[in-house]
């Protein structure tokens, strides 16, 4: 046949042509630089910065009801991370997930950029200059119209100085002091305490405690000074022996409850019953039929009060009807025990919690709102329209005022009603100050140059009353910092003060709030239950709080550390009362109260009492912002407008009817199983029988010389940890010197790392590349580079964690992590047709978490058809095992993740060609694929819209579409740290620095560092009675090492695990 | 010739271009050595760190980019240390004073100098200027003789392997001081010593 032309085929010189034009193309984009960018230096030089080398600014963090100390780490004038101030007295290092996410905040996108005015049903931008020029012609109209007086003045709560400050400016200009509002404020408790020890939050001392009642009060996640109650619970259940025991009385398992070692599913409302009845008022058998326990468990509950003496300390948080009773009671409990001075520190509370007002007061606003007789109404930080039950209609009383200013930097559902927005900075771009303890206040500074253009609100204040003649004499200075200096020494001072962010002092005291004249409206006492009713219990989400985290795809895509859900809302149900009517997991659920109607998927939950339905509060905006509108749904419409005796807002407020409209959508959860089916990943130990464990070596010594079992994971089924000899074979099992058992296949005859065990890390270079080398390369101890000398390693001690996760959010903001459950992250269905469910790449399992935290249950096995509350929680952070034996790695074909010689598991990005074998091999499941391209700007997934990439950390590649990425043991910092050392021309000294996830645990929990070397504490902390590896018998030597956790189970009783 | 035949040669092609691609980024072909752009501003690195005999100043590198022994990125000078001197020093042929007038045109402005990049490894590298420098490593060694060049352009492939020749073999000192210009004594001094290994691991550099 013939090759010339004519066939219908392509032509061969055509074929060359373009063979030759794709090797010339391919050859050109390789590895070309060509457009490398610019080199953009300073102007002006900034005095003490350095290029890439990031300095720490210590700041006040107001994301949370307590404000913490935290660092800023600002690299080339930008914030990319925060870190708790180990200064501070109350988080003392560490942070929580929500103080974390502040960065987000910072760069959020949504942000308004520069002060915008109303134009028809939008808004427009506008300068400085014509918006302050606006506010001070309504001010002025208020004024001369004399109605200046019933201008309100909404602002979030806040310590420090600025409520002071505030009310004295709105009294100058002839208006009323401000009203602070918090939805999430536990005021009914502030009321007792106040009342019973004249401070509004006494210190806890978990550690002098014996046994810690919580009545609905979750002092772990959101109950007042959570972070600063965490670290000091961890520090007293790390005592072990002499740990105190917690028993949680109520409704529903919070996180707090998890934590319990004892729940009394108490019905919603009967709290104070059970109270009384402790205090010596109620019979066991009344108070037994009151709130739906067995009778023995409360007697066995008064015993254990009895016996505890001043070791007691008995908190409550419930959110009914009847808050301050319980409260009060419960202060009566603690003082009758002789509690107050030993577990409870009145001197040295903060007090400072004073200036926060109602529920009522708020109430009696809108009164007012809807009465016509408030002609300005400003409201900086708060978001009354979304945080108020919608029963009480702010929204529409709000629109009724004739001028609105809002204050707040992003598009939330209050800030769209208003005429005029003048953003406020971010905390962080603003100064301030905050009360951090007795005699102590925190300073608040500014971190960075601000990223939009926006003021800072004290600023505005001092600028509109410096244009008006009747104030301007009082206000001397021109900046709310300059006026801060001043009461703080002169700048001399305050300069000095700066660096640490405390200093001794107190914050500007603010006067009592005002009472609105509003007449209390007590909520009613809960009825029991009946026929298709169930209480419906209401609560604060501890990682979105009452809606305002929602904005941040950090604490979106933070799993609840209950349910394990995510960008998503859902219905808290008993698994019995799920199966009675016909509900299975996802099945959506609607609950009906006389105030409104919720709907949302079911969670079923072994938690909850079968007579209960819960809810959290946060989701459900309307606005906001990309990543909080439209998702989940408001569970404020639920909420009748009640209040408690202290003018609290009601949250557990009756019953609701509960029906199944029929549909379904499956949950967005990173929740495999919640059983651990006898894996003995989260392993726990009574605390009677911590004295049969024994130390690494010792059983190790034991298993190849007695013969015994060697199987770790079976033994731990029901939780309980064995009885003798028959430990996982942990670290440094001497298999070879005893000769005991049996070889197992694989192991080579030497082992180049010191410390933890890593036998096969040798199998990158050396013996398995070639048995017959001598050449060990870096992996040889004597290599002049002396990298195999170190062994990185980690301890997560469970009996320290509480499941908070921190360290998640940590980890999100160190290694660049995208969010992956946006609505527009999903996948395509069809070209042009996206999966436009949020959370739709996390339903897939496409998650992208490096440390997650595993929550498993123990006990209560047959939840489907009885209600047992004695069941067991292990949380379990897990994350990258850095596998001494890797299943990873020699599946990999491109040779991309190998064991370097300082025992870390390496993912090379560059050489990954993403075939995802590694993931696949993985026990552990700890590796995560980019299965979209997150981090280029052009795709429709980005997962840093500007400014958001502002956060990224210089020193960690933003990973590609395709390629495989894990936890990296924060090699970046190892790196750091090995850099900084070699510039002071030193040796790295035990446990100088940590990785992230340890940094921020405000449990300290876990602890990183090189097991090789006697002078960190990890290594002795793995070699801990305590010590298991998960998945032992699978040969990983894993160098992450759990410490097991520690269930103390009541006297008389028998185990609850 | 068949036609079945003719198309069997595809594969052959195919895999001699897979070749000709591999072989092309590993020869260095592919990277930018030599390319040496046009600068907003035409500074001329022999005047002012060149060697005096030549009629140099013999600045050290370090006095503009000070961050080189301290910090992962040696830093570019800011405007205002530019002008720390050329407030004073306006040029005396017609084309300095043209550049220097551009110069005192920014930072009037308040603008920097943008500058084109020319030396960047890819963002998957990381690359510490200090722990280089403070080992000893001239900057010559990789930049090549900036002092001697009226236009910067890049000297090494910066490719991998070029990197990694050093931290397996060993640095060759001598080589390093000699492009440096520094006095034979020094260069014969540092030839007696050992050739210093470093590191080679993935996780050095790759992270």
């Amino acid at each position: 046949m013939s090759t010339e032309t004519g066939s219908a085929g392509v032509k061969r010189r055509d074929f060359l042509k373009v063979l030759g034009a794709t090797g010339a193309a391919s050859t050109l984009v390789g590895c070309t630089s060509e457009d490398v960018g610019r080199l953009i230096p300073y102007v002006v030089n900034p005095d003490n910065t350095v290029p890439q080398v990031s300095n720490y600014f210590a700041t006040v963090c107001r994301e949370g009801l307590e404000p913490v100390g935290v660092l800023a780490e600002v690299r080339d004038g930008r914030v990319i991370k925060l870190e708790g101030n180990p200064q501070h007295p109350a988080n003392r290092g560490a942070l929580s997930a929500r103080g974390q996410s502040a960065v987000q905040g910072l760069y959020n996108p949504d942000r308004y950029r520069a002060p915008m005015v109303r134009q028809g049903t939008g808004f427009v931008a506008t300068t400085w200059d014509k918006a302050l020029a606006r506010l001070s012609q309504e001010l002025g109209r208020a004024r001369s119209q004399g109605t200046a007086a019933n201008a309100a003045f909404i602002n979030q709560h806040e310590l420090g100085s600025f409520p002071a400050f505030l009310d004295q400016w709105l009294t100058g200009l002839g208006m009323p002091a401000h009203l602070a509002y918090d939805a999430e404020a536990p005021l009914a408790t502030m009321a007792a305490h106040r009342a019973a020890y004249g401070t509004a939050w006494p210190r806890l001392d978990f550690n002098a405690a014996r046994l810690v009642v919580s009545f609905g009060a979750d002092f772990l996640d959101g109950w007042g000074a959570s972070t600063a109650h965490q670290v000091d619970w961890a520090d007293a259940r790390a005592k072990l022996e002499t740990a105190p025991r917690m028993i949680y009385v109520g409704p529903r398992r919070s996180l707090t409850g998890l934590n319990a070692d004892e729940w009394i599913a108490a019905r919603a409302g009967s709290e104070i019953a059970i109270l009384n009845m402790l205090n010596g008022t109620a019979t066991a058998a009344q108070t037994a039929q009151a709130a739906g326990v067995p009778q023995q468990t409360l007697e066995r509950l008064a015993q254990e009060v009895t016996a505890a003496g001043s070791g007691l300390l008995v908190l409550a948080g419930s959110t009914d009807a009847t808050a301050q009773e319980v409260a009060a009671a419960a202060a009566a409990l603690n003082r009758r025990a002789g509690a107050v001075g030993t577990t409870i520190r009145p001197e040295q509370g903060i007090g400072a919690y004073d200036r926060l007002n109602s529920y009522a007061d708020l109430r009696g606003l809108v009164e007012r709102m809807n009465a016509g007789q408030v002609p300005i109404a400003m409201v900086r930080g708060a978001n009354p329209v979304h945080t108020t039950p919608t029963a009480l209609g702010f929204k529409a009383a709000f629109a009724k005022v004739p001028f609105k200013v809002s204050f707040s930097s992003y598009p939330d559902e209050t800030t769209e009603l208003c005429d005029l927005i003048l953003p406020d900075h971010h905390p962080l771009e603003a100064w301030g100050d905050a009360e951090a303890g007795p005699g102590l206040l925190a300073l608040q500074q500014a971190t960075m140059e601000p990223v939009f253009d926006t003021r800072q609100t004290a600023d505005v204040l001092i600028a509109l009353a410096r244009a008006d003649q009747t104030t301007a004499a009082r206000y001397p200075v021109r900046t709310y910092r300059e006026w801060l200096m001043g009461r703080s020494g002169g700048e001399a001072a305050w300069t000095a003060a700066l660096p640490r962010g405390i200093t001794n002092g107190s914050a500007l005291a603010a006067s009592a709030p005002t009472r609105a004249a509003v007449q209390l409206r007590p909520a009613q006492a809960i009825p029991a239950p009946s026929g298709d009713q169930m209480t419906v219990v209401v609560y604060p989400s501890p990682v979105l709080g009452d809606g305002r985290g929602a904005n941040k795809p950090w604490l979106q895509e933070l799993p609840d550390p209950v349910s394990k859900v995510c960008w998503q809302s859902w219905v808290e149900i008993h698994p019995s009362t799920a199966k009675r009517m016909g509900i299975e997991r996802g099945d959506h659920v609607t609950i009906e109260t006389p105030a409104g109607k919720f709907t949302a998927p079911a969670y079923l939950y072994l938690g909850i009492r079968p007579d209960t339905v819960a809810v959290a509060l946060g989701q459900g905006h309307t606005a906001y912002g990309r990543y909080a509108k439209g998702i989940g749904a408001n569970a404020f419409v639920l909420l009748p407008s009640g209040e408690d005796a202290a003018g609290g807002l009601v949250l557990t407020a009756g019953n609701g009817r509960v029906t199944k409209p029929g549909e379904h959508s499956p949950l967005v959860s990173t929740e495999g199983s919640a059983r651990q089916h006898g894996r003995g990943i989260g392993q726990a130990v009574l605390v009677g029988e911590l004295g049969t464990l024994s130390a690494p070596e010792v059983r190790a010594r034991q298993e190849s010389g007695g013969g015994g079992s060697h199987a770790s994971g079976d033994e731990n089924v029901g939780g309980v940890a064995p009885q003798g000899n028959a430990g996982p074979a942990a670290a440094g099992g001497a298999t070879e010197e005893h000769g005991g058992a049996a070889e197992i296949p694989g192991e080579p005859s030497i082992a180049f790392l010191p410390g933890l065990r890593s036998p096969v890390a040798n199998d990158a270079q050396g013996e398995y590349g070639d048995p017959t080398s001598k050449d060990k390369g870096l992996y040889d101890p004597n290599h002049p580079t002396g990298m195999a000398k170190r062994r990185w390693a980690m301890t997560i001690d469970l009996a320290r964690c509480t499941g908070c996760s921190a360290c998640v959010t940590a980890c999100y903001s160190e290694n660049n992590l995208p969010t992956v459950g946006a609505p527009w992250q999903g996948r395509a269905l069809a070209p042009g047709v996206w999966d436009e469910r949020p959370g739709a790449n996390i339903l897939k399992g496409r998650e992208m978490n490096w440390i997650r935290l595993e929550r498993y249950f123990e006990g209560a096995e047959d939840a489907e058809n009885t209600f047992d509350p004695n069941f067991d929680t292990r949380f379990v952070p897990m994350l990258c095992q850095h596998c001494g034996n890797a299943p990873c790695e020699p599946v990999c074909p491109v040779y991309a993740t190998y064991h370097s010689p300082d025992g870390l598991n390496v993912q090379v990005y560059n050489r990954c060609v993403g075939t995802r074998y590694c993931s696949n091999n993985c026990p552990y499941k700890v590796r995560y694929f980019n299965w979209f391209g997150y981090g280029e700007p052009e795709r429709r997934q980005y997962a840093w819209p500007e400014p958001m990439h502002w956060q990224l950390n210089p020193d960690v590649t933003v990973r590609g579409k395709g390629v495989m990425e894990k936890c990296t043991f924060c090699v970046q910092r190892i790196r750091e740290a090995e850099n900084r050392a070699k510039l002071e021309n030193r040796e790295l000294q035990g446990d100088e620095f940590t990785v992230a996830c340890a940094q921020a645990c405000p449990s300290r929990a876990i602890t990183f560092g090189d097991a090789a070397d006697p002078s960190w504490s990890v290594a002795q902390l793995a070699l801990d009675r305590r010590s298991y590896h998960v998945f032992a018998e699978l040969n990983t030597y894993t160098a992450v090492v759990y410490l097991r956790k520690v269930i103390h189970p009541a006297q008389s009783a028998p185990a609850t695990a | 010739m068949t036609k079945k035949r003719k198309w069997s040669v595809i594969p052959g092609f195919l895999a001699l271009a897979a070749a000709a691609t591999v072989l092309s980024a590993y020869s260095g072909a592919s990277s930018s050595q030599g390319r040496e752009p046009e600068q907003p501003v035409n500074f001329p690195h022999p005047k002012h760190a060149g060697p005096v005999a030549q009629g140099g100043l013999g600045m050290n590198c370090l006095y503009c980019h000070s961050a080189a022994n301290k910090s992962p990125d040696p830093g570019m000078p800011a405007v205002n240390t530019c002008m720390g001197c050329h407030t004073v020093v306006l040029g005396k042929a017609d084309s300095s004073k043209q550049q220097i007038a551009k110069l005192t045109a920014y930072y009037n402005k308040k603008l920097p100098v943008p500058w084109v990049r020319i030396h960047k490894v890819p963002d998957y590298v990381q690359f510490p200027h200090m722990r280089h420098v403070n080992a000893g490593v001239t900057c010559q060694s990789c930049h090549g003789q900036v002092q001697g060049m009226q236009r910067v352009y890049q000297a090494s492939s910066l490719n991998m392997g070029w990197c990694i020749n050093c931290h397996v073999n060993g640095y060759n000192a001598a080589e390093g001081h000699r492009l440096a210009g520094a006095p034979d004594s020094v260069i014969q001094a540092a030839a007696a010593q050992p050739a210093r290994k470093a590191r080679y691991d993935c996780a050095v550099c790759h992270y």
